[in-house]
C-alpha cells in the first residue's frame, strides 16, 4: 500500500510528460492522455483516502513520504477536481479553440502543463521533508503560471506576471523561515535523528529559541498565507482565477491555495501550544481576510473576480479556524476547506458555462439565463446557497462548526465578525443570482440562442452540487473523515 | 575558519557591494555580469567553508552552475530580446544608494549585534558565521527593495535573485550539513522561476512595447 504514495504523483507526472512528448501535435491525443492520466490519479487517491481516513499513516523512504489522514483527505480532492476538471475542458477548451481565443496546436501545453500542476499539488501532500515541501509547494506555482497566463493576451500576460512574482518573492520568505525551522531544530533532535522531516521538527517545537520561533512563523506565513491567498498578501489571487481558463481557476480556488494551508498547518501548527501567540496571529490574519474579502466581493462586476474574492474571503473562515487552535476550531476549519473546495469549484464550473454559452462574465451584460441552461442554473444555485452558508448545505455546517468554536475558544468576537460576514455574503449572493439566472435576459442574448452546456461539463457540476447538499443534509457521513483528520493534525503536534 | 577570516569579510562586503551594482546599474546587461560576479563570489564563499566542511564543495559546484552559468545565460538572452536599459526608476541614483545604504547599515548593524536573535547555536554566533548571517539579511533586504522600489519586469527578477542569494548565503551558518538533494531542489526551482518569469516578461514585451510594470494597470480591484 505505501508504494500507492508514489504512484499519486507519478501517474499524473508521466501523463503529462508523454503529453509534452507525443500528445502536442494532436488535440485527441493530448485529451485521452489527460483523461486517463487523471482517472488513475483519482483511483490511487481513493485508495489511499480511504485507507488513511481509516487511521492509517502511509510512509515511505525512511518516512520522508508520509500521508496521514490530513494529507488523504486533501489528495483525495486534488484527485476529484482533477478529474472533473480534464472533462470539462474537453468541451471548453475545444470551444475556446472554435472562438479563436487559442491556437488548436496549443492544447498539448494545456494538458502537459494541467497534469504537470496537479502532481506537484499532490506531491505537496506527501512529503515530510521541510525543505522538500518548499520545493514542491513553489513547484506548483510554476506549474501554473503558464496556465494563468494561457489566453496570453493583455490580461492574461499581466495576471501571470503577478501571479509569478509575488508568489515567487512570497515563497522565498517561507524558505527563510524553512531553512530556520530545520536549523532550530537541528539543534535540539536527538544523534541520527533527520531534522528535516516535519514529524522530527514538530517533535522538538517546544525545545527551539523563542527567538528563532517567532522569526520562523513570520516568514512561513508570508510565504504559504501569500500561496492561501491570506490579506494582504492575496492582490495576486483576483488576476489569476478571473483571467486563467475556467477549468484552472476551479483548480486554483478549489484546491491549489489549499496547498498553501496545509503547509502551514504543517509548520506553523506544531508551536500552539508553546507560544499562545502564533495561533493568535493566525486567528487575527483570518479575521482580516475575511473582512476584506467580502468588501471586495461587494465591488465586483466580473463574475470570476467575484468569485476570487469570495475564495479570498472563505480562506478567512480556513484561517480562523485554525487560529482558534482549539480541536473543534480546527475541525471547523478542515471541515470548511473541504466545503470550500466542492462548492467553490461548482461555482466556477457554472460560471465556465455561462461564459461557454453566452461569451460574457460580466453581471451587468447577464441575465434571465435560468430559462435557457436550467441545469448550469441548478448548480449555481446550489454553489451560492452553499457559499452563503444557508442551512441543508455544507457551508451552513461548517461555518456553523467555526461560529460555535469561536464562543467555545473564549474569542466571541471572532464569532460575531464571521456571523455579519456570513450575512453579508447572503446579501450578495443572492442579488448575483437574481442577476445573472432570474429576471429576463437581455436581447442581445436571447438572439445569441443560448443552449445548455454539453454533458461533459455539467455532469461534474451535478456530482459536486451532490456533494454540496448530501454534506448539507447528513454531515454525519463526513464526521469520521474530518474527525481522523484533525486527530492527525494533532497527533503531529507535541504538547508541553 | 579563523586565519580566512579576513578573505571573508572582503567577499562578504563584495557581495553587498555587487548587490548595489545590480541594482543600481541602468544597463540590465551590465547587471546581469555583476549578478554573475556576485554568484561566483558566493561559490568562493562556499569552497572557503568547505575548507572545514568538504560537504560545502558540492554547494559550491551547485551554485556555479546554476547561478554563474545558467541564471546569467538566461537573463542575458532575455535581454537580448527585449531591452537592455532598464526603464526609468522611480528614484534616482542620490535618493536610492541613500536609502539602501541607510536601510543596510541598520541592518547589519542589528544583525551583527543581535545575532542571537537568529543564530541557532552558539557556533554560529562567532566570527565568521556572524558577519556572514548579517551580511546574508543585509543582501535580502536589498533585493526586497529592488523588487518593491524598481518598475521596470527584468530589474525585479534581478531584485529576486538578489533576494535569494541572500536566503542561499544564510544556508552556510544555519543548515551547514544540509543534503546536496535538498539545494539541488531549491536551486532547479530558481532556475526554473526565473526562467518562466523571463518568458513572462517577453509576453509583457510583445504586448505593451515595454518592460515597465506601471502599463500593467488593467487588472484593478
Amino acid at each position: 500500500m505505501n508504494n500507492e504514495i508514489l504512484y499519486l504523483f507519478l501517474s499524473p507526472f508521466i501523463a503529462g510528460v508523454l503529453i509534452f512528448l507525443v500528445g502536442r501535435k494532436s488535440r485527441v491525443v493530448s485529451e485521452t492522455l489527460a483523461l486517463l492520466g487523471t482517472i488513475i490519479t483519482f483511483v490511487v487517491a481513493l485508495k489511499i483516502f480511504i485507507a488513511t481516513t481509516h487511521g492509517e499513516v502511509l510512509t515511505l523512504h525512511s518516512n520522508q513520504l508520509r500521508m496521514d489522514a490530513l494529507s488523504g483527505l486533501i489528495a483525495g480532492l486534488v484527485a476529484m477536481l482533477g478529474l472533473i476538471a480534464s472533462c470539462y475542458s474537453i468541451p471548453y477548451m475545444r470551444r475556446e479553440v472554435e472562438v479563436g481565443a487559442i491556437q488548436a496546436e496549443r492544447m498539448g501545453t494545456y494538458y502537459g502543463w494541467f497534469m504537470i500542476f496537479l502532481s506537484t499539488m499532490l506531491c505537496a501532500t506527501t512529503v515530510n521533508n521541510i525543505i522538500l515541501l518548499w520545493v514542491i509547494i513553489e513547484a506548483t506555482t510554476l506549474a501554473s503560471i503558464i496556465l494563468v497566463g494561457f489566453y496570453w493576451n493583455k490580461d492574461a500576460i499581466e495576471a501571470a506576471y503577478k501571479y509569478a512574482i509575488l508568489l515567487t518573492v512570497g515563497i522565498t520568505f517561507a524558505l527563510f523561515g524553512c531553512v530556520l525551522l530545520y536549523s532550530g531544530a537541528s539543534q535540539q533532535v536527538a544523534s541520527g535523528v533527520d531534522p528535516l522531516k516535519l514529524t522530527e521538527i514538530a517533535k522538538v517545537a517546544g525545545k527551539m529559541p523563542k527567538s528563532i520561533v517567532l522569526l520562523s512563523v513570520v516568514m512561513l506565513l508570508v510565504g504559504f498565507g501569500t500561496k492561501a491567498g491570506m490579506v494582504p498578501f492575496h492582490t495576486w489571487l483576483p488576476d489569476a482565477h478571473a483571467e486563467a481558463p475556467t477549468p484552472i481557476s476551479a483548480m486554483l480556488s478549489g484546491v491549489m491555495i489549499k496547498v498553501g494551508v496545509y503547509a502551514l498547518i504543517r509548520t506553523v501548527l506544531i508551536f500552539y501550544p508553546f507560544y499562545p501567540i502564533v495561533s493568535t496571529l493566525v486567528l487575527v490574519f483570518g479575521m482580516l481576510t475575511m473582512v476584506v474579502g467580502v468588501i471586495m466581493m461587494m465591488m465586483q462586476d466580473d463574475l470570476k473576480r467575484f468569485l476570487a474574492f469570495c475564495s479570498v474571503t472563505s480562506m478567512g473562515y480556513i484561517l480562523m479556524g485554525l487560529g482558534l487552535a482549539n480541536y473543534l476550531g480546527i475541525y471547523g476549519g478542515i471541515f470548511h476547506l473541504l466545503n470550500h473546495s466542492l462548492m467553490k469549484s461548482l461555482a466556477f464550473f457554472s460560471v465556465g458555462a455561462v461564459v461557454y454559452s453566452t461569451h460574457h462574465r460580466r453581471v451587468s451584460e447577464l441575465g434571465g439565463l435560468g430559462k435557457y441552461m436550467p441545469i448550469t442554473a441548478v448548480a449555481f444555485y446550489v454553489a451560492t446557497l452553499a457559499l452563503g452558508g444557508l442551512p441543508f448545505f455544507n457551508g451552513f455546517i461548517s461555518e456553523f462548526t467555526l461560529f460555535i468554536a469561536g464562543v467555545k475558544a473564549g474569542f466571541p468576537w471572532a464569532t460575531v465578525v464571521a456571523v455579519a460576514v456570513a450575512i453579508l455574503n447572503v446579501a450578495i449572493f443572492f442579488h448575483l443570482t437574481y442577476q445573472v439566472f432570474m429576471g429576463e435576459a437581455p436581447e442581445n442574448l436571447k438572439a445569441a440562442g443560448i443552449k445548455e452546456v454539453p454533458v461533459m461539463m455539467w455532469g461534474g457540476m451535478l456530482i459536486l452540487a451532490f456533494l454540496c447538499i448530501l454534506i448539507g443534509v447528513y454531515p454525519q457521513i463526513v464526521s469520521p473523515i474530518l474527525n481522523e483528520a484533525t486527530k492527525a493534525v494533532f497527533a503531529t503536534i507535541a504538547m508541553p | 575558519m579563523q586565519e580566512y577570516a579576513k578573505i571573508i569579510s572582503t567577499i562578504s562586503l563584495s557581495m553587498i557591494i555587487t548587490s548595489y551594482l545590480i541594482i543600481e546599474l541602468r544597463n540590465l546587461k551590465y547587471s546581469a555580469y555583476v549578478y554573475m560576479i556576485q554568484a561566483f563570489l558566493m561559490c568562493t564563499l562556499f569552497a572557503i567553508f568547505a575548507i572545514d566542511n568538504p560537504g560545502l564543495y558540492y554547494w559550491a559546484a551547485t551554485a556555479f552552475i546554476t547561478k554563474v552559468v545558467i541564471i546569467p545565460w538566461l537573463l542575458l538572452r532575455y535581454i537580448k530580446k527585449t531591452t537592455d536599459r532598464e526603464f526609468q526608476p522611480l528614484i534616482g541614483y542620490l535618493g536610492s544608494i541613500t536609502l539602501i545604504s541607510a536601510v543596510v547599515i541598520l541592518l547589519y548593524r542589528v544583525t551583527h549585534s543581535y545575532i542571537g536573535f537568529v543564530a541557532p547555536s552558539q557556533f554560529a554566533t562567532a566570527e565568521p558565521f556572524r558577519t556572514n548571517l548579517a551580511v546574508s539579511l543585509s543582501i535580502f533586504f536589498m533585493g526586497l527593495y529592488c523588487i518593491l522600489v524598481r518598475r521596470d519586469a527584468i530589474k525585479t527578477v534581478h531584485g529576486l535573485l538578489i533576494l535569494e542569494n541572500g536566503v542561499h548565503l544564510s544556508l552556510v551558518t544555519l543548515a551547514p550539513a544540509l543534503r546536496e538533494t535538498a539545494l539541488i531542489g531549491i536551486v532547479t526551482d530558481v532556475v526554473i522561476a526565473v526562467w518562466i518569469l523571463l518568458y513572462v516578461i517577453y509576453g509583457i514585451y510583445q504586448k505593451f512595447g515595454s518592460t515597465d510594470t506601471f502599463q500593467l494597470k488593467g487588472l484593478r480591484w
